[in-house]
């Protein structure tokens, strides 16, 4: 089970700073679409790190027996 | 961390959820609630002729109502100072303060530091709400000392 973890502060004047953590690459870009649906404007964004990381993938290797 | 964003609230509401922003926005800044309804809309318009009135309007917001509820409007007062938010002709919250004595720079900061509190108040109870519904678990909740409001939220997901 993967643990995602929003860190949310909303300002006196009711701006809202998120901090998304537990994606990778740019499913992060999801969360914070859906944010935008619940509070409203995207007015800036800053990437870290972890967002360039490759997005989780599972990969099978297939041997052929002779 | 993936990313950080700034997100600017829009304010959609039908009318007794901006009315109740409204009044825990007030009662947290020691304000109490006077009148909600059209009664209200004499004692006020008398009042115009003694006090000095100031009108601001809060950016971002519709308030959604039914035709009935059209002139619907709160007020709130503190120390000889009246607020009155209502719903403008556009669906705009409108926000009209009034207080005897009192120059108009200092109604006009009263107002907006009222207005954004009603929208960080709103703002609040709209994640809450959204985190339950989407089942997310909202692990931490502090007011910090210069009133913002930090929540840690958690989502697992298979």
């Amino acid at each position: 089970m993967a643990q995602r973890e929003f860190e949310i502060t909303i300002t006196p004047d009711g701006n809202v700073e998120l901090h998304i953590k537990g994606y990778k690459g740019k499913s992060c870009l999801e969360a914070v679409h859906m944010f935008e649906e619940i509070i409203g404007t995207l007015k800036s964004q800053r990437e870290t790190n972890e967002f360039y990381e490759p997005e989780e993938q599972v990969q099978f290797r297939v041997d052929q027996r002779q | 961390m993936s990313a950080v964003s700034i997100l600017t609230p829009v304010v959609v509401a039908a009318w007794p959820v901006f009315a109740a922003a409204v009044s825990a926005a007030a009662t947290s800044l020691g304000y109490a609630v006077v009148a909600e309804s059209m009664s209200r809309l004499g004692q006020t318009t008398n009042e115009k002729s003694v006090a000095k009135q100031v009108e601001l309007e809060i950016a971002n917001t519709e308030l959604v109502t039914g035709q009935l509820g059209r002139d619907q409007r709160i007020t709130v007062s503190r120390n000889n100072v009246t607020v009155t938010f209502s719903r403008d002709a556009r669906g705009r919250a409108q926000v009209c303060v009034s207080g005897a004595g009192q120059p108009d720079e200092a109604l006009r900061a009263l107002g907006q530091e009222l207005s954004q509190s009603v929208v960080q108040h709103y703002v609040y109870r709209k994640l809450i709400d959204e985190c339950r519904a989407r089942q997310f678990i909202v692990v931490e909740e502090e007011v910090e000392a210069d009133k913002s409001i930090r929540l840690k939220v958690r989502q697992w997901e298979n």
